[in-house]
């Protein structure tokens, strides 16, 4: 890359830095609602919920309490759960907000206020899990559990985790040719964003805005001289099941010829109505002999090409 | 306003191809709102369940110093006794675990009472001492000042199966390509500083590797050669950027980039008859040496911003734009001595050298908008829209230079170029209507369109292909829910006509997905899953008709909160059918492609005190018959109160119908002391 190129983005994302913290300055509103009245400060909901208060101490969430949110200093647990007093003088359970036993959708809204922008890209509310109500408590221990944790880390508690809902994705992995899952090598995470994205089933980017798969498999991300299609155009499912196949190298057919002649079987390419890439099969391929049974035997860089069009080098 | 802001996210509606249509949004949305629903919880020792041979989570971290160090370990020894019955490569290529003494897992808290450096360690770690997998997670963290998560997977990636080398072994014919014996390791490092504040400034560095050998192929017009390959290539990527919120508004801006270098190559050093033994009008086609080298070095710069905000309390706003610039530049030299065939001039060539510069820039950007309005309690319209746009040009120049037998050397220079744009887009608009406080109704629509051209392969006699896709999709569901015990989404989408880039594209297709659970009782959790997909593509030169469907049933039952026993039972029953039609190269007659595959997964553990017993089972019948049987058994004793004795069995077994070849059957004894403090 060239110094200019490389001063130039510099600069663009200085300014980027810069123009977004102005921006950011100027349409900040100030957060007022702990100044109201009725709230009693966490002190006072430690004299009935002790466990739950230690527990919280534990967490990330405890920065409430110490002033990592303006406004909220020694209110943490009032930031969720709203004001406290009446709860308090009752100790009736009807009155105090508990986002636990809200909807899905005021729960998510109550955890958004905080984490809307927090490593869910694009925002949480256009995921599948919001679109199917799952709410953030489902998976996450607010107060912190076992080990002071909010969530799972442990690749194979992730795993357990998602598999509780996810039983027939969990399944596939009791196939021959998978990714390593069940043996807690990779987590669902590693894959899929369950907050959000906008790829299909909520995959993970790489690299930028790059399909998630290039993260541990980037000797496949290119830019190649010669593409191949469909990598780029439908990604790696179009010839790859990720969650597990009975098939090899987890391709979608049981023979790996079929998965290229599929689609390069066009003859009438292309029409004006409804153009179909892929090609035409070169004739001069006899697949009575055992040479050109597999495609890849001679097609070896099938993922993409540095060197040859016909991505056999 | 908010009326007015709904109304111009339906405006873009009108601009598009009729939606299919939608289902009704139920009740009027002036109705009182409802009492609020209970979300069903998920029960926590299903987790444990899930994993038969995991411990129970352990005890939360106390902050007193005599406990500044919690958490277990776990050292063991396998046993293969008796090695791997049947193929070894197949076995290395699905299991490909060893024997010897091993980590076997590795967890622990550090609280540190000083508090200098930091507040609390959490490291975790995962079979290392010669498993094929290996895992290590490290997270420190100070409360306000830092927090650094380190994440790290080295995986053994051997894959050689005969069957998909040579789907023709079983006649006596080995072919070798394809085979690979790496590893591939992938770090991800992100250092958080000011964690909890309302700006937090992070960096962060990820890297993934591989490296290793295998075979691949020497391609020549007449014959090809089956040669080792040397696999070496490296991904870094560095990023930093800074997350502000505050309040309503939140923001991140992100600069990243990313070097890439492969240098792979292959070679061969003795005489090789490839795969056409024999002679070739006279001559045998033979490969005495090959040195083949890759010098790929690429490197990109990304910038990313991410926005939300929540301006009112009826309106969220979240956005994302990434731009990012790849380039690749290639060297590549490749010599050959032997005796091979040019068709072009019908001459036999005794050995050449190509030399090949190329480079390929692909700027790609790729933006998203979303809007949630709730302009009435119960009503709430998700409007999204995305857009995917790279242009990938490239061109190379290939000098070759080859030695023809009898004549003066061949001298030729190509400068082949290449370009792949594609610009995609989606739109999609939901409703989102709460009927009551436990029925929740949804419809919307999304409309997706894009094109793409590309270069055209040579026998098409065109410079370009062209594609483009084109999709209106009705969506509908429903979610149900009934205290903490009972809970039912429902998903449907279908789409009538459209235009695809593929062949197998997805062109009139519906869409559907059940998942139900139930707590019948406290210690007895049921649950359910449904999907189905159907694809037709009815034009005469496809016929493509494809059905799935997934069933799957699980049970959890912990009786007495599952002290002394558990059980669990998850079954999944798959069944796919795909009939397309292809031409077959030989003689381009349009030939029916059918794949059918049904299936059965069943995973059954039962744990009684200190035994645990069951494992799973896939197996399969249609285009290629599997059976793949892990079953296990496990003795778990607790020697004291910070030691337990772990010893298993396990069994893995491989069958396939049509490729016996490949079978493989091993036991595998494993036993391990667990410390925990």
């Amino acid at each position: 890359m060239s110094t200019r190129c490389m001063r130039n983005s510099c600069l663009q994302a200085v300014c980027s830095v810069v123009a977004g913290i102005v921006l950011a300055l100027c349409l900040t509103i100030p957060v007022a609602a702990a100044e109201s009245p009725g709230y009693v400060g966490s002190e006072t909901c430690k004299t009935c919920h002790e466990e739950i208060y230690n527990n919280l101490q534990k967490t990330p969430h405890f920065a409430i309490e110490t002033g990592a949110r303006k406004g909220w200093e020694k209110k943490s647990c009032e930031s969720c759960h709203g004001p406290g007093a009446k709860h308090a003088e009752s100790a009736s359970a009807d009155d105090i907000r508990n986002p636990a036993k809200l909807t899905p959708v005021e729960t998510d809204h109550t955890c958004l206020t905080c984490h809307l922008n927090q490593r869910t890209p694009g925002g949480r509310i256009a995921s599948g899990h919001a679109k199917d109500q799952v709410g953030c408590t489902t998976c996450h221990f607010v107060h912190g559990a076992a080990g002071a944790k909010l969530v799972e880390h442990k690749k194979s508690e992730i795993n357990a985790r998602c598999s509780t809902c996810h039983i027939s994705e969990w399944a596939a992995f009791n196939r021959p040719y998978k990714h390593r899952l069940p043996e807690g090598a990779m987590s669902c995470m590693d894959c899929h964003n369950p907050h959000a994205t906008f790829s299909a089933d909520t995959m993970r980017t790489s690299f930028g805005n790059e399909p998630g798969c290039l993260q541990c498999h980037s000797d496949k991300r290119g830019p190649f001289v010669f593409e191949h299609a469909p990598m780029r155009l439908e990604g790696c499912v179009a010839c790859h099941e990720p969650h597990g196949s009975a098939n090899p190298r987890m391709l979608v057919r049981h023979e790996q010829s079929l998965v290229c002649l599929e689609c390069h079987s066009n003859v009438s390419m292309p029409s004006a109505q409804n153009a179909k890439i892929g090609g035409v099969p070169p004739a001069f391929h006899d697949l009575r002999t055992s040479r050109f049974q597999n495609c890849t035997v001679c097609h070896v860089k099938v993922h993409g090409s540095y060197v040859d069009r016909e991505l056999l080098r | 306003m908010r009326l007015l802001a709904t109304l111009l996210l339906l405006v873009p509606l009108a601009a598009q191809e009729p939606a299919a249509p939608a289902p009704a949004p139920g009740k009027p949305a002036d109705q009182a709102a409802p009492p609020p629903a209970t979300q069903t919880a998920t029960p926590p020792a299903a987790q444990l369940a899930a994993q038969p041979a995991a411990q129970p989570a352990e005890a939360p971290p106390q902050t007193s110093t005599d406990n500044w160090l919690q958490g277990s370990f776990e050292v063991g020894y396998r046993w293969i006794p008796g090695g791997i019955d049947g193929n070894f490569d197949a076995y290395r290529s699905v299991v490909n675990l060893g024997q010897g003494p091993k980590l076997l897992d590795a967890d622990f808290t550090i609280l540190n009472p000083s508090k200098i450096l930091f507040d609390r360690a959490d490291v975790h770690a995962t079979s290392w001492g010669g498993d094929p997998y290996n895992t290590l997670r490290v997270d420190i963290q100070k409360n306000k000042i830092y927090r650094l998560l380190a994440d790290y997977r080295n995986i053994a990636y051997f894959n050689f199966l005969p069957s998909y080398a040579d789907p023709t072994l079983s006649q006596g014919v080995q072919l070798n390509q394809n085979a690979y014996d790496t590893a591939i390791r992938t770090l991800n490092v992100q250092l958080d500083l000011l964690p909890g504040k309302w700006i937090t400034p992070y960096v962060a560095f990820a890297r993934n590797t591989q490296f290793g050998s295998g075979i691949t192929e020497f391609f020549t017009d007449q014959n090809n050669y089956a040669v080792a390959s040397l696999y070496s290539d490296q991904t870094n990527d560095y990023r930093a950027g800074v997350r502000m919120e505050m309040g309503r508004y939140h923001l991140t801006i992100e600069q990243g980039g990313t070097t890439f270098k492969d240098d792979q190559g292959a070679s061969n050093n003795e005489p090789n008859a490839g795969n056409v033994p024999g002679l070739f009008n006279g001559q045998p086609l033979v490969l005495n040496q090959l040195q083949e080298q890759y010098r790929v070095r690429s490197n990109s710069v990304y910038t990313k911003v991410l926005g939300a905000a929540n301006p009112f309390s009826w309106m969220t706003i979240t956005g994302q734009f990434v731009y990012e610039r790849p380039h690749t530049d290639v060297n590549y030299v490749q010599t050959s001595a032997g005796n091979f065939f040019l068709n072009d001039l019908f001459q036999f060539y005794s050995g050449g050298q190509d030399v090949l510069t190329g480079y390929a820039n692909m700027p790609h950007s790729f933006g998203n908008v979303t809007v949630e309005l709730r302009p009435w309690k119960r009503l709430r319209i998700v409007e999204f829209w995305n857009t995917d746009r790279y242009h990938n040009s490239s061109n190379a120049l290939l000098a070759e230079n080859l030695l023809l037998v009898g004549t003066a050397p061949l001298t030729d220079q190509q400068l082949a170029t290449d370009r792949l744009n594609l610009n995609y887009s989606e739109e999609e608009i939901d409703a989102f209507y709460d009927v009551t406080s436990h029925l929740i109704l949804r419809g919307g629509y999304r409309y997706v369109w894009g094109n793409t051209d590309l270069g055209a392969p040579a026998l098409s006699g065109l410079m370009l292909e062209t594609g483009s896709v084109r999709q209106n999709i009705g969506i509908a569901g429903v979610n149900y829910r009934l205290g903490q015990k009972f809970r039912v989404v429902a998903d449907a989408e279908g789409s009538s006509s459209g235009q695809t880039f593929f062949r197998t594209g997805l062109q009139q297709y519906q869409k559907a997905h059940i998942r139900a659970s139930y707590d019948v009782i406290t210690s007895l959790h049921l649950a359910g899953d449904f999907s189905l997909l159907n694809n037709n593509n009815p034009d005469p030169t496809v016929k493509l008709d494809f059905a799935s469907k997934v069933e799957s049933a699980s049970l959890f039952w912990t009786p007495k909160g599952g002290k002394w026993a558990n059980l669990l039972l998850d079954y999944s029953r798959s069944a796919i059918s795909s009939n397309i039609l292809y031409l077959v190269p030989e003689t381009l007659t349009p030939t029916p492609s059918i794949y059918k595959e049904n299936a059965h997964a069943l995973t059954a553990v039962v744990t009684v005190r200190w035994f645990t017993f069951g494992g799973s089972l896939f197996t399969s019948s249609g285009s290629r018959p599997t059976q793949y049987y892990q079953p296990l058994a496990r003795f778990s004793l607790p020697l004291n109160k910070h030691i337990r004795w772990n010893t298993e069995w396990r069994w893995y077994s491989m069958s396939e119908a049509f490729y016996a070849y490949e079978d493989f059957r091993s036991n595998q004894l494993m036993t391990s002391l667990r410390f925990t403090r």
